[in-house]
């Protein structure tokens, strides 16, 4: 018997309601399995932010259920902080602490949350540094780093923490073009050793290349979900179809 | 699997959480308060001084060395703190005037092209902003004011006298060695206002200083390039730009000088402040005699905020 | 034909000097005023100084200026003291200077340095003798001056040495030396109890301030935090304390604090006055230092916080980590600057009969002796809170160029 990959996030019904009445995610549905790479696109509104920021409580939901790595997300706070030890993200304005160096940076949670002993967290953080290309850097300050630096920093430090899967939320919006390549380059490569992601960009090719799956949402539902190349070459529903001719 | 949802333990709930934490506090300040209240009631009774205000209407029986509401002992203690609200609204009203006008000098000459003028400026502001304001005032009171010479060999000066009997104003003249004019003040006035003036002034220097800093040097530089000799630059383009950032902190520059006015009953002025002190230990009545005192200066405070907050409405840029 | 580029002459310094003072006519007629007037005040001024001016009114209140009426055989703790804080402060330096932040300079001894310890000297030198002091004081004097450079020199060489674990302790240094000093001065422990009523003079006032620093900034920090937070019972509740204290004057509430604490209390119990003002002191300057922390919250960007929460730390450990060292670091100007007020207000314990230094001065002044001398006291006061709050204005700025030495990152979209 062939075991399936065991499932990382299992979505089902999802409802959201902002305080003002606004009624941002519509019942959604997602499968998410170990080593998937899926990648959510759509038009600015349609609430894939959102749903993404569900996996790890970060925003919360009034009907439906979350279950991540096992875990269904529920008020209890031990359980909100258990998915957040193995749930990662990387955000659009890199977020990195200013006033910490890039070291600092990646060592402050695990030290603290994991209570790992500080060198062995340094060791680990170098290596992952080095993994994603600035290990010289270790000792400068967010500020003195470009964004695409700052950006291969956060992933770093996200990483840092051992999650297993990762979300990123538009990581690459917030980039000059020249920066945009050497990111994805890293996501790229996570994706290559495994790593279950969850990405909401627009960048076409990253998809194309990388994603096992595809979903579009708009206005608060899951439109259409496929493999890439079925996606974008051959959707099936009228709104991707007008959302692809949006955006090519 | 997912797995089953059990009911989620009140203490890690994230939903409840906040509100225990609120009862929680709310629960250790009502038996704090709780406390300190029946205290107050206690003590209260035992000596007879339970909250009323019909002492208010009993005579004073203390003078006041200077008000401009007629006053004598007999008058009830309501009067008393009346009059000495006027002499603190009479400082205030007249320290604002002369502060704003001290400081937007002395703001504006940080900018002047005379090297001196401007370092003086800049040794002023920082002179004497690291003096306590109690220690100016007590110079100007003891050092310059009551050392002044009395009557024929007072300062004399073009339509004012200043000596130690006080500063005359109008067209003094002396009659009998005694100096009389149609405007007197006192020179504990004097002293308080002098000393309140000069130490807002300093601060008002700065806020105005930041404020014509804040105006990007592009606008000196198209004014000049127009044609405008300086001052009018600063006085047409320049200032009404700089008091979009001034006008906030001269709001909470005149709500300080209020407060400060409270220093009175240092030099010896019967303000507010003195008259209640005065009536708290001949009375006894300290919550009531604190109550008034407190609303008294909430009420300036506030009526000084709305004001500044209507001005600082003409005073914000119009974007689209 | 090549031109050549043209030459920039370095002006002289007369040369500036005129076009500074003498730019225009106008500019000509200020300068000649002022200066006129500087030279007429100068000189009357140092006439005053140096002829009339009788400066023994301070040489023989001396004890009473700087500790009041503490008892005369119990002094020996407060010199104790002294010297414990000169060692402090002298350690303390030195280290700052042995272990740079990133961005300063290696220098042992810079030369903002060797200013200060020569101005540091010539002080121990001059100021017992001007004031007449006995030589075994002045002698004492030079000693804990001696020491305090000697600690600043032995930590700028040895620190280094000191081994990672001992330094870590370091921090612990200040607020031990605070509890040691508490305990000299009032007594217990085996020392003989010398009660708040005989403290004065300087060491009140430098004891109600520090106390009154310590203390309000914890709970300031605490109640930026409650202004800032969405539980409406701690943010209205943090509003109102903040604008109730904002809108009184502190001597009305020092006045409160000394009448009303009395009924607020069980019957009988009635804390020394000293320390009802200290309080007093503590939670007014709490309400401003609030503002000024609260300043640097709103400048937090909300996705550092957020950013903190998704690495899985709880709220506290990521406010202290993550949002308050940020927010703490562009609230220091504000903060320090109610520091220095704090200081200030000191003075207005006068007021309430306490016998801080502008209290001891005025009992001085009444002395019948001494009556007419106020001048000389007034100056000597002014110079000494001025140098102690332009010493701690320009501390701050120092403090905030070693904190913020590359300016905060933003996405650089």
């Amino acid at each position: 018997m062939i075991s399936s990959p065991s499932l990382m996030i299992e979505a089902r019904g999802v409802e959201k309601w902002y305080p003002n009445g606004f009624h941002a995610l519509r019942g959604v549905d997602l499968c998410v399995h170990q080593g998937e790479v899926v990648v959510i696109m759509g038009p600015s509104g349609s609430g894939k932010s959102t749903f993404l920021r569900t996996f790890n409580a970060m925003e919360d939901f009034q009907k439906g259920s979350i279950v991540v790595d096992g875990i269904e997300i529920s008020d209890d706070l031990r359980r909100i902080d258990a998915i957040r030890r193995e749930v990662g993200m990387v955000f659009q304005q890199f977020n990195l602490f200013p006033h910490l160096t890039v070291l600092d940076n990646l060592t402050l949670a695990p030290v603290k949350v994991r209570k790992r002993p500080k060198a062995e967290v340094e060791r680990q953080a170098l290596e992952l540094l080095e993994r994603v290309g600035i290990a010289e850097q270790a000792h400068k300050f967010p500020g003195q780093l470009s964004g695409g630096q700052q950006q291969r920093v956060a992933i770093a430090r996200s990483l840092c923490m051992e999650p297993r899967i990762m979300l990123f939320d538009e990581p690459t919006s917030a980039l000059d073009p020249e920066m945009v390549q050497e990111v994805l380059a890293v996501m790229q490569e996570l994706a290559r050793d495994g790593m279950t992601m969850v990405v909401v960009s627009h960048e076409v090719r990253f998809a194309r290349k990388v994603a096992s799956r595809v979903v579009l949402m708009a206005d608060g539902e899951v439109v259409e979900v496929a493999p890439p190349q079925q996606f974008f070459t051959n959707p099936r529903h009228e709104r991707s179809k007008q959302f692809l001719s949006q955006i090519s | 699997m997912t797995s089953r949802s059990e009911v989620t333990p009140w203490w890690r709930n994230r939903r409840y959480l906040p509100w225990l934490v609120q009862g929680a506090v709310a629960l250790v300040i009502g038996v704090v308060v709780a406390f300190l209240l029946t205290n107050l009631l206690l003590n209260l009774t035992a000596r007879g001084l339970l909250l009323s205000w019909s002492w208010l209407g009993q005579p004073a029986g203390f003078d006041l060395a200077e008000t401009i509401l007629p006053f004598d002992a007999s008058l009830p203690y309501w009067r008393a703190m009346l009059a000495g609200l006027v002499n603190t609204l009479r400082v205030v009203i007249a320290g604002l005037v002369g502060a704003t006008v001290l400081g937007t000098l002395i703001g504006t000459a940080s900018f002047s092209s005379n090297g001196l003028l401007r370092r003086l400026a800049r040794v002023y502001v920082e002179v004497i902003r690291n003096i306590p304001l109690l220690l100016q005032l007590i110079f100007w009171y003891f050092v310059v004011f009551l050392a002044l010479p009395n009557g024929r060999d007072a300062l004399q000066l073009p339509g004012l006298v200043l000596a130690k009997s006080g500063l005359f104003l109008g067209s003094p003249e002396l009659v009998d060695g005694v100096w009389q004019a149609p405007l007197r003040f006192t020179v504990e006035f004097g002293a308080l206002l002098t000393g309140l003036v000069v130490y807002t002034a300093a601060f008002i220097a700065e806020v105005v200083r930041g404020g014509i800093a804040s105006v990007p040097k592009g606008q000196w530089e198209a004014a000049s390039s127009l044609g405008f000799p300086p001052l009018l630059t600063l006085r047409r383009i320049v200032l009404p730009q700089a008091l979009r950032v001034i006008v906030p902190g001269l709001n909470s520059q005149y709500i300080s000088l209020a407060k400060n006015s409270s220093l009175a009953v240092a030099c010896g002025f019967t303000d507010l402040y003195s008259v209640s002190e005065t009536t708290l230990n001949q009375t006894g009545r300290a919550i009531e005699v604190m109550l008034i005192l407190l609303g008294s200066y909430l009420v300036i405070d506030l009526v000084i905020s709305a004001l500044m907050n209507g001005l600082n409405g003409l005073v914000q840029l119009r974007e689209r | 034909m090549a031109t050549t580029p043209p030459l920039v002459v370095r002006a002289s310094p007369l040369r500036r000097l005129q076009k500074e003072l003498f730019g225009s006519r106008l500019d000509g007629l200020i300068s000649i005023a002022l200066l006129a007037a500087l030279l007429a005040a100068g000189l009357g001024f140092f006439r005053w100084a140096l002829f009339q001016a009788q400066w023994a009114v301070l040489s023989a209140n001396s004890t009473l200026f700087a500790v009041g009426r503490y008892p005369v055989e119990q002094q020996w703790r407060l010199w104790l003291l002294t010297t414990l804080l000169a060692l402090a402060t002298g350690f303390s330096w030195g280290l700052l200077r042995a272990f740079p932040g990133s961005g300063a300079g290696r220098a042992l001894w810079p030369r903002n340095d060797r200013w200060a310890a020569a101005i540091l000297v010539v002080l121990a030198l001059w100021r017992p003798m001007a004031l007449q002091l006995t030589i075994a004081i002045q002698v004492r004097w030079w000693g804990i001056a001696g020491l305090l450079l000697l600690a600043r020199w032995a930590a700028g060489r040895y620190g280094p040495a000191i081994p990672q674990a001992c330094r870590r302790l370091i921090p612990l240094l200040w607020p031990l030396l605070y509890l040691v000093g508490m305990v000299l001065i009032s007594g217990g422990l085996g020392l003989v109890q010398v009660p708040p009523s005989e403290w004065g003079g300087l060491l009140l006032t430098v004891l109600m301030a520090t106390f009154a620093i310590l203390l309000c900034f914890p709970l300031g920090v605490l109640l930026a935090l409650g202004r800032r937070s969405e539980l409406p019972l701690l943010r209205w509740g943090s509003v109102i304390y903040i604008e109730f204290i904002r809108g009184a004057p502190l001597i009305t509430l020092l006045f409160l604090g000394q009448n009303i604490l009395g009924f607020l209390l069980p019957g009988g119990l009635s804390p020394d006055r000293v320390w009802r003002a200290a309080w007093v002191l503590t939670f007014f300057a709490a309400a401003y230092v609030a503002e000024a922390v609260r300043s640097g919250l709103v400048a937090v960007p909300a996705g550092q916080l957020e950013a903190a929460r998704s690495l899985g730390l709880p709220v506290p450990l990521a406010l202290v980590h993550v949002v308050l060292p940020q927010a703490l670091r562009v609230a220091l100007p504000a903060t320090v600057g109610q520091f220095i007020t704090l200081l200030q207000d000191t003075t207005l314990l006068s007021l309430i009969g306490l016998l801080d230094l502008l209290g001891t001065a005025r009992t001085v002044m009444a002395n019948p002796m001494f009556l007419g001398k106020n001048a000389e006291v007034y100056l000597v006061l002014a110079i000494l809170f001025w140098s102690c709050c332009a010493a701690l204005g320009l501390g701050s700025r120092a403090l905030e160029t070693r904190l913020n030495p590359h300016s905060p990152s933003a996405p650089q979209a």
